[in-house]
Parts: structure tokens; C-alpha cells; sequence
């Protein structure tokens, strides 16, 4: 898995998909999926849209502030103690805070399975999102207390209640590709 | 006698005009003592929209206040933000310090988090401008 960490207004992003190569030409962008990170004007609530995206293994996956400040922060033990909800082989992302309209961070997802995430200020109020890679498999598809109890899992974070109610049914998700949360 | 009077006051009025007090000094941005501006303690804007320039005390995190500031740098509100799970914990918030300005009005607005604050809470912000001036804060 590959990541980029991009600070460019929307304008700029069209040529940020493209990748120079060492003869000069361009190589067309592969295929990319936008989620936005939004919120209402005063910043009492928050979201990703789409909160439930299936997506082929090999895809780009872009982030993009909207409003207010967020960030796209996998489910995983290196990102603060959270517990494990993307694939064991899969490498965990922190775009770190996404601060001004149009910044952007994406990850390029290419072991198959379910990839939970978080907004780091905002997961206490709810902001998650699931990706489903190829097929449902992996930590994130199991419930979220299935590490409770085993081994090496010490001082790992539960998913606040406000979030669990929030994720997006994978079953919803393969079936509909594109989940929009309903205030999105 | 009289002249000594004369000086001492003098130079005593002149120091109170050069140093300016505590209130006066936090009218305008900056605000100066420990007071710093927030975009250099967390991942904010330097301008806020809805709220202006903050800056904070960081020893009074995270009930503040914070001091807010429009585009020309004039002090709009007291900010304090109250974390929901201290509310619902019944913690006591005491002794909380004001600006000396006369509140124009108060609202008191749910926020998800933001970087500083990263839970649900509420501000209660202490205006010291009317409605329609704070509604310019928007962008």
C-alpha cells in the first residue's frame, strides 16, 4: 500500500493523479475513488460521504477536506492503540490533520479484505468509514470486540459507541458500491 | 513638595498610558502574558470560521477561555469549551476567567471536536458584539 499526503487547492489535484515518468510522458491515473470529509458550518456534526465504499484491489483512495479540520486514520494498533479492524498484511495510514479546505492525503489499497477507519478529533461524535476491498474478510469484518481477551492486544482501544452504530453493513456495502451517510 | 507631586504623578500617569492593563491589553490581538494563538498549539486555522482568531492559555485547557479576534484583530468573544463526558460527569467548572467587556449575548453551540478539543463538547461563547457582527465571523 502506498500513500501520498497532498496540501494542494482542488484546482491543483487534477495533475496529482498523474505520475511523471522518467522519459517525460505522463501515465494516466489508475483508477481513484473521492471520499469528502464534510461537516455543517458550525461543526456539530461531521462525516465522510461515502461512508461505505467497495472498491477493486489496486485502487487509489482519496480523502478531501471539505470543512472544518479531520483526518482519515486507519483502525490500528500503531495509530494511538486503536484496535485492528484492516487486514493483518495491509500497511495502517494517518493522513494526520487535514486542516484547510481541499487538502488531501490518499492510499493506494491493494490486500483485499474490510479496511475500517477513523476521523481522529471526530470519532467520539461518530465520523468513520469502511472500505471493502475485493472481498469482506479480515479484522474488519468481525465484530468489534473479537480481540477482547487475546494475547498482544493489551491497551488497545475499543471503538466508541457513537461510531460502532455508525459503520455501514458490509453486506450493504458490496451490494450498493457507494454508501452515502444520510445527512450526505 | 508640590512639584515632586507634580513629577511623580506625571511620570505615575505616564507608565499607567504605557503599560496598558490587563483588560486593555486583551482587546486587541494579541493578547499577550500566556496567552498563545491556537493555530500554533494544535492543527487549526489561524482564523476559525464562526469563531475568529483564538488564543488560549494552555494551562486552562480545555475550558479556556479562549479569546476570539475578527479580521481586524478586535476581541468578538470569551470561548469555553465544555467537554460533554465533564458535563455528564457532573465536574465543576469554577473561577473561570472573563474579559472585561460588556456581553452583548450567549450562545452555547454542540461541537463534534476539533484538534485541542477532541470530543464532544459544547462552547459557550460570551459575545461582546451583536448578531449580526458575529455572523460576519463566517468566513
Amino acid at each position: 500500500m502506498q500513500s501520498r499526503r497532498h496540501f494542494l487547492k482542488a484546482g491543483g489535484m487534477v495533475l496529482a493523479g498523474f505520475e511523471l515518468l522518467p522519459n517525460g510522458l505522463f501515465r494516466l491515473p489508475s483508477a481513484v475513488e473521492v471520499i469528502e470529509m464534510r461537516s455543517d458550518s458550525g461543526g456539530a456534526h461531521v462525516w465522510f460521504d461515502p461512508i461505505g465504499l467497495y472498491v477493486e484491489p489496486g485502487t487509489t483512495v482519496r480523502w478531501i477536506a471539505r470543512e472544518n479540520v479531520h483526518t482519515a486514520t486507519a483502525y490500528h494498533p500503531r495509530n494511538n492503540h486503536h484496535s485492528l479492524r484492516i487486514p493483518e498484511r495491509a500497511v495502517p495510514w494517518d493522513s494526520g490533520f487535514l486542516v484547510h479546505p481541499g487538502d488531501h492525503f490518499e492510499v493506494t489499497l491493494t490486500v483485499p479484505g474490510v479496511y475500517d477507519y477513523f476521523c481522529a478529533p471526530h470519532e467520539a461524535a461518530g465520523m468513520i468509514g469502511r472500505i471493502v476491498v475485493g472481498r469482506s474478510e479480515g479484522p474488519g469484518a468481525q465484530p468489534f470486540d473479537y480481540w477482547v481477551g487475546r494475547a498482544g492486544t493489551d491497551g488497545w482501544l475499543q471503538v466508541p459507541d457513537a461510531a460502532r452504530k455508525n459503520f455501514p453493513n458490509i453486506a450493504r456495502i458490496l451490494a450498493e458500491r457507494r454508501v452515502h451517510p444520510p445527512r450526505g | 513638595m508640590k512639584r515632586l507631586a507634580l513629577i511623580a504623578l506625571t511620570v505615575g500617569t505616564g507608565l499607567m498610558l504605557a503599560q496598558p492593563t490587563p483588560a486593555a491589553a486583551q482587546s486587541s490581538a494579541p493578547p499577550g502574558g500566556a496567552y498563545k494563538i491556537v493555530s500554533s498549539l494544535v492543527a487549526l486555522p489561524d482564523f476559525v470560521p464562526g469563531l475568529g482568531t483564538l488564543y488560549v492559555d494552555p494551562a486552562t485547557l480545555p475550558a479556556g477561555p479562549f479569546l476570539a479576534y475578527d479580521h481586524q484583530g478586535k476581541l468578538v468573544s470569551s470561548i469555553y469549551m465544555i467537554p460533554l463526558k465533564d458535563m455528564n460527569a457532573h465536574k465543576a467548572f469554577s473561577d473561570l476567567k472573563v474579559a472585561h467587556e460588556r456581553v452583548d449575548h450567549v450562545d452555547m453551540l454542540y461541537n463534534a471536536g476539533h484538534p485541542g478539543v477532541a470530543e464532544p463538547h459544547y462552547h459557550m461563547i460570551l459575545w461582546y458584539v451583536s448578531p449580526q457582527r458575529a455572523s460576519q465571523l463566517a468566513k
